[in-house]
C-alpha cells in the first residue's frame, strides 16, 4: 500500500457531489460518517442536507435533532462555517403516508386509504423497506432545490442490494397484475380452478380474518380500487429514484469496520454494490489498530527479551523485581496479541480491496481510501464531530492500486 | 435460547459459543440461523445451510429458518391439498395479503422453530435438548418475538390459534426460553442493549438472561504494574512498542470496564464477559474461550 499525496481526498469527492450515500453493514460508524461528511461540506461553504436513519441518542444530541422525525432541522455549526447544515431523522411510515397523499387525486381517496387496515399493515411491506422510504425522501430533499449537497445515511442492511433493488422492486410489483388481482382475490386460482378449490381458498381467508380481525377481503378491494389512482405517480418516483441513484454526481461512500469475523460479510456486500452498477467512489475503514511491531522488535517479543530491565526507581525490593519480571512478561503477550490482531484486520483490508477490485463494469477508477484510527471514541457532541471531519480531511488518500 | 443485540456485536460468534458449550455439557444442539444466507455456515465451516435441520458434527446440527418455506408449510397445515397450496403460495397476490396480514410471517417463522423443538425421536424423546436461534438484529427480532403477544388476542380459532397459543406458551416460559442479549464495549452497542432488554423482559414478558459483553480486553495488569509502567517510561527504561501495546490494553480495558458498569448499573444484573479474540479466524475451535466462559447460562435454559 503506498500513499500517494496527489491523490484526491474523500471530501474532494464530496465537492462536485449532489449527493452522498453511505453504504455499509451495521455498526459500522455510518451514520456518524455521514454527520462528519455534511459537517465538513457544510463548513467548506456549501448549503448541505444529512438524513440520518437510525442515529444514536448521542449523535441525536450533538446534531441537536429534535424528537420528531421527518422535519429538517438547522444545525449551528461552530465558529467561521461558510455554509449552512440541516438535518432530518427518517421518518419511514410519515412519507409514506405523505407520497400517499401528494399522489392521491383527491384528499378524500388518500385518506380513505390512510385509513385503511389492509394499507397500515402493508405500507412498510409495500416499499420492500425503510431503505425505499430513505430513497423517497432522498428524492424529496434534491427535488426542493433547498441544497447543494445531501448526505445520506442508510439503513443497516446485510445486503446492500436491497438498498438498490427497492426502486425496481416496487416498479415490478405496480407493473404486475398483483394489484388487479388484489381488487378480486378468487382470480389468483385462475379460470380453471373449481368450487372446491375456490372454497378452500375462502376457508383460509376467512381464517386469516379471524385471526386477525380484520375484513380482509373486503378492505384489500377497497384498497385496491383507491391505491390504484396513486399508482401512476408511484411510478414515476420510483423511475426518478432509479435515474438518481444512477446520476454521476450522486457518490457512494462504503464504510467498514476490520472485524476479522465479518470479513466474508463485507466483501459479499461490496460486490453486491459493485453488482447494482454503480461504483464505490470512497471506502472508509474505521476502527484500524495503528499498532506495529517492527522486526527487531518481533525478534525480541519472540524470545521474551524486551523487559523493562529494570525501574529506574531505587527501591529494588525482591518483591517489586518480581512484579517487573511479571509486567514484562505481560507486556511481550500484549504486543503479541496486537501484532495478531493487527495481521488479522490487514487480511481483512486486503480481502475487502480485492472484493471491491473485482470487475464491477460501475467504477472505471480505484476509490478513495481513508483508514481511521481505533480508539477515537464515538462523537458525542458537535465539537466531536467536526474533529472527526477535520480528520477525514486530514487523512491523506491512498491508492488503491499498489498491493 | 435466543441470540440477539445490534447489528456487529457477534450474535452468531455467541450463537455458536452457546452451541459449543451445551454440545460439551452432552446435549442435542439444534442452531438456527435466521439471516439468510448468513455467517453461521462459515463458523461451522460447512456449506451454506439449508430449509432442514443438518448435522454438522457430534450432537449438533444446524438449520436456515427461511420465509418461504415456513410460510409454505404454514399453508400446508391450513389447507390439506397440496396442489392447492402450491398454487396460492406461487403467485404474488397471495404475498402480498400474507404481508397485509399483521404477524403471518413471523408467526410461520415461530411455528417453524416450535415444530422444531417438539420433534421426537422413536424413543419419544425430545429429538433436540437445545435449539439456539441466532435472532436478526434487534430491529427486526422485537417484530419477531412480539408477533405472538400481538396476535394472542385476537386469535381464538382454528389452527392458527392454536400455533399461536402454542408459540406465546414457549416463549414466556422461563423454564423453557432464554433471551440473551449481546453488547460490545461501545456506546451504542450498551445503549441498544439496556433498551432491547427492557423491550423483551417488560414489552413481551419474555424470559432475559444475565447481559452478555462480548469481545472484553483481558485484565493483564494491575494499579501496581501500571506504576511500575510509569515509572519505566519516565525513566526511558522500556521499549516503545512494548509500552505501546501495556498502554492500549490497559486502555482498552478501562473503556470495557466503564461499558460494563453502565450495563450492569442499567440492567441490574452484573454482565457476564467474554474475552476478545484477536485471531483472524473465528472456527469451531476459536471458539472454545467463549463457550467455556457461557457455561454458567447454560443451567437455566
Amino acid at each position: 500500500m503506498t500513499i500517494d499525496p496527489r491523490a484526491p481526498g474523500l471530501l474532494a469527492m464530496v465537492e462536485d457531489a449532489r449527493v452522498v450515500v453511505c453504504l455499509g453493514p451495521g455498526g459500522v460508524g455510518k451514520t456518524t460518517s455521514a454527520a462528519a461528511i455534511a459537517v465538513a461540506a457544510a463548513m467548506g461553504g456549501r448549503r448541505v442536507a444529512v438524513l440520518t436513519v437510525d442515529p444514536a441518542a448521542r449523535l441525536k444530541d450533538a446534531l441537536e435533532l429534535p424528537e420528531t422525525p421527518g422535519t429538517l432541522h438547522r444545525v449551528p455549526l461552530p465558529g467561521r462555517a461558510a455554509g449552512t447544515l440541516d438535518a432530518i431523522l427518517l421518518d419511514a411510515k410519515g412519507i409514506f403516508d405523505e407520497l400517499v397523499r401528494r399522489l392521491a387525486p383527491t384528499p378524500a381517496v388518500a385518506e380513505r386509504v390512510l385509513d385503511n387496515p389492509v394499507y397500515q399493515n402493508v405500507a412498510g411491506a409495500f416499499a420492500g423497506s425503510d431503505a425505499y422510504m430513505a430513497l423517497e425522501q432522498l428524492l424529496d430533499i434534491v427535488e426542493s432545490d433547498d441544497f447543494d449537497l445531501v448526505v445520506v445515511d442508510t439503513p443497516p442492511a446485510s445486503h446492500a442490494l436491497e438498498l438498490f433493488d427497492a426502486p425496481e422492486r416496487i416498479l415490478a410489483l405496480l407493473d404486475s397484475r398483483a394489484l388487479e388481482y388484489l381488487g378480486e382475490p378468487m382470480r389468483i386460482l385462475g379460470g380453471a380452478s373449481s368450487r372446491l378449490a375456490r372454497g378452500l381458498l375462502s376457508g383460509v381467508i376467512a381464517g386469516l380474518e379471524r385471526m386477525t380481525g380484520l375484513s380482509l377481503l373486503s378492505d384489500i378491494s377497497a384498497l385496491a380500487t383507491d391505491f390504484g389512482a396513486v399508482v401512476p405517480g408511484f411510478r414515476e418516483r420510483a423511475r426518478a429514484i432509479r435515474t438518481l441513484l444512477r446520476a454521476g454526481d450522486t457518490r457512494y461512500v462504503l464504510l467498514a469496520a476490520p472485524d476479522p469475523h465479518a470479513t466474508r460479510d463485507l466483501v459479499a456486500f461490496a460486490r453486491e454494490v459493485a453488482r447494482a452498477g454503480v461504483g464505490v467512489d470512497a471506502v472508509v475503514v474505521n476502527r484500524v489498530l495503528s499498532f506495529t511491531l517492527d522486526d527487531a522488535a518481533r525478534g525480541a517479543t519472540a524470545h521474551g527479551s524486551a523487559a523493562p530491565s529494570a525501574t529506574a526507581s531505587a527501591d529494588r525490593s525482591a518483591q517489586r523485581r518480581r512484579w517487573s519480571a511479571t509486567l514484562a512478561r505481560h507486556l511481550v503477550v500484549c504486543a503479541k496479541d496486537l501484532d495478531t490482531l493487527r495481521a488479522a484486520q490487514a487480511q481483512v483490508i486486503a480481502g475487502l480491496r480485492d472484493g471491491l477490485a473485482a470487475p464491477t463494469g460501475g467504477a472505471d477508477r480505484a476509490p478513495i481510501w481513508v483508514e481511521l484510527p481505533a480508539l477515537s471514541p464515538a462523537p458525542t457532541t458537535l465539537d466531536g464531530i467536526v474533529a472527526l471531519a477535520h480528520a477525514l480531511a486530514e487523512t491523506r488518500a491512498r491508492s488503491t492500486t499498489a498491493a | 435460547m435466543i441470540v440477539t443485540g445490534k447489528g456487529g456485536v457477534g450474535k452468531t460468534t455467541v450463537a455458536a459459543a452457546v452451541a459449543q458449550a451445551a454440545v460439551a455439557a452432552r446435549r442435542r444442539v439444534l442452531l438456527v440461523e435466521v439471516a439468510t444466507p448468513g455467517p453461521l455456515a462459515s463458523v461451522l465451516d460447512v456449506p451454506p445451510l439449508a430449509g432442514e435441520p443438518r448435522h454438522v458434527r457430534e450432537g449438533l446440527s444446524a438449520v436456515a429458518l427461511e420465509e418461504s418455506s415456513a410460510l409454505e408449510d404454514l399453508v400446508h397445515q391450513m389447507m390439506p391439498l397440496r396442489l392447492l397450496s402450491r398454487r396460492l403460495l406461487s403467485s404474488d397476490t397471495f404475498r402480498i395479503i400474507a404481508a397485509a396480514v399483521p404477524g403471518i410471517i413471523e408467526t410461520a417463522l415461530l411455528a417453524r422453530v416450535i415444530g422444531w423443538l417438539e420433534e421426537r425421536d422413536r424413543r419419544g424423546r425430545p429429538l433436540w435438548d437445545l435449539v439456539v436461534l441466532d435472532s436478526p438484529a434487534s430491529g427486526h427480532s422485537v417484530p419477531l418475538l412480539a408477533t405472538p403477544r400481538t396476535l394472542s388476542g385476537l386469535a381464538t380459532v382454528g389452527p392458527l390459534g392454536a400455533i399461536v397459543r402454542k408459540t406465546s406458551c414457549w416463549l414466556s416460559d422461563p423454564a423453557r426460553t432464554r433471551a440473551l442479549v449481546v453488547a460490545i464495549p461501545e456506546d451504542w452497542a450498551i445503549a441498544e442493549a439496556v433498551e432491547l432488554r427492557e423491550s423483551l423482559r417488560d414489552g413481551l414478558a419474555l424470559p432475559v438472561a444475565r447481559p452478555v459483553l462480548n469481545a472484553v480486553f483481558p485484565k493483564r495488569f494491575s494499579r501496581t504494574d501500571e506504576t511500575l509502567l510509569e515509572e519505566a517510561e519516565a525513566s526511558g527504561s522500556i521499549d516503545p512498542q512494548l509500552l505501546e501495546a501495556g498502554r492500549y490494553f490497559i486502555r482498552r480495558r478501562a473503556v470495557a470496564m466503564e461499558h460494563g458498569r453502565t450495563l450492569r448499573a442499567a440492567t441490574r444484573e452484573r454482565p457476564l464477559e467474554l474475552p476478545f479474540v484477536f485471531s483472524g479466524s473465528m472456527t469451531w475451535e476459536d471458539l472454545a474461550p467463549l463457550a467455556e466462559a457461557l457455561d454458567p447460562l447454560l443451567e437455566t435454559a
